[in-house]
């Protein structure tokens, strides 16, 4: 599993801070916009670190799982991205309550669609909001 | 004198939906706030400091209404752009004109929501002593957080909608509405 890690103040001041080896292994663009915001604020932050077992079969082997996308170890919070709309993102909101009940000490924040639009219009970034605003949002989501 | 409608801010009104939070509503718990420090902070003649720009209208009635000697003095920060990032992490554009060590901190804020500024000031802040430092923010909301900080006088909790008004702005627009309002969807799509 991969597992990459991001520190803004280890950035030389004239590159972008998610080098390009890194900005590779996000599945989606909000991903590596997100990134590069916390490595511009200084925030420590890992990317898809640990993988939650949510589901067994009958033998014991892991059937459905859960790896939120950022984990801030500073804040000990796992963060979840989704660009989905509310109605196709069942399956995610389900893993989400699978996650409270079986590990309610673990935090995690889920910035849903809209969130992540708000969020890029605060950051000045209102091309990538109007990317999730469009219908793409839903294709690119893992 | 009746009660304005949003007709009558012309220009300003375009793209504006609800108002959430009324001017009386504001004009009324900024008072409560102004109550508290003014009680909290007596004889210690606590320096003030906001982040410009969206501070500018809670700063300037807050201080109005206190009761109590007490300073103010801005700073700015570099906001996340495509441009700035290129220039590597967040900085102060411009820094305090008062020393702070060993001076009583309030500082001021018009919204909390990641909290990802507020973290970088407050650390900034913290590394030149100040006697104490406290947070004061008008507008929380809570469901942007990411990193999490005491806050000691909090007006409103914020729905998670993207609002406008007394400080907060879309595209350096709305600022200047008085209230507090939802812009509406096709704002966002134009």
């Amino acid at each position: 599993m991969k597992s990459i890690k991001g520190k803004a103040s280890s950035s030389p001041p004239d590159t972008p801070a998610v080098s390009p080896s890194r900005r590779s292994s996000f599945y989606h663009p909000a991903e590596e916009t997100f990134a590069t915001i916390l490595d511009y604020y200084g925030i420590e932050w890992e990317y898809e670190p640990r993988t939650f077992p949510l589901e067994w079969d009958e033998r014991g082997n892991v059937i459905e799982a859960f790896s939120p996308d950022f984990y801030l170890p500073q804040q000990d919070l796992y963060i979840e991205l989704t660009t989905l709309r509310p109605k196709l993102s069942t399956k995610k909101n389900h893993k989400l309550r699978r996650m409270k009940e079986l590990y309610p000490e673990i935090n995690v924040k889920l910035f849903k669609r809209k969130e992540m639009r708000d969020l890029m219009v605060k950051f000045g970034l209102y091309e990538q909001a109007a990317m999730i605003a469009g219908t793409g949002a839903q294709n690119q989501d893992k | 004198m009746p009660a304005k409608t949003l007709a009558d801010y012309g220009e300003l009104a375009e793209g504006v939906g609800e108002i959430l939070i009324s001017e009386e509503r504001l004009r009324q718990r900024v008072a409560e706030m102004a109550r508290q420090i003014s009680l909290d902070y007596a004889g210690k003649n606590p320096l003030l400091v906001g982040v410009l720009k969206g501070v500018l209208f809670f700063m300037s009635d807050l201080l109005q209404l206190l009761t109590i000697h007490a300073e103010i003095d801005f700073i700015a920060v570099s906001n996340y752009s495509l441009e700035t990032r290129k220039r590597g992490m967040v900085r102060l554009v411009k820094d305090l004109e008062i020393p702070i060590d060993g001076r009583h901190i309030l500082f001021v804020e018009d919204v909390i929501d990641t909290g990802l500024t507020l973290n970088y000031i407050l650390n900034n802040l913290r590394s030149r002593n100040p006697a104490s430092l406290e947070v004061c923010v008008l507008f929380n909301k809570p469901n942007h957080r990411l990193i999490e900080m005491p806050i000691k006088y909090k007006g409103f909790d914020l729905p998670d909608r993207f609002v406008v008004g007394y400080g907060l702005d879309y595209r350096e627009k709305y600022r200047n509405l008085p209230f507090v309002a939802l812009l509406k969807p096709e704002v966002f799509r134009g």
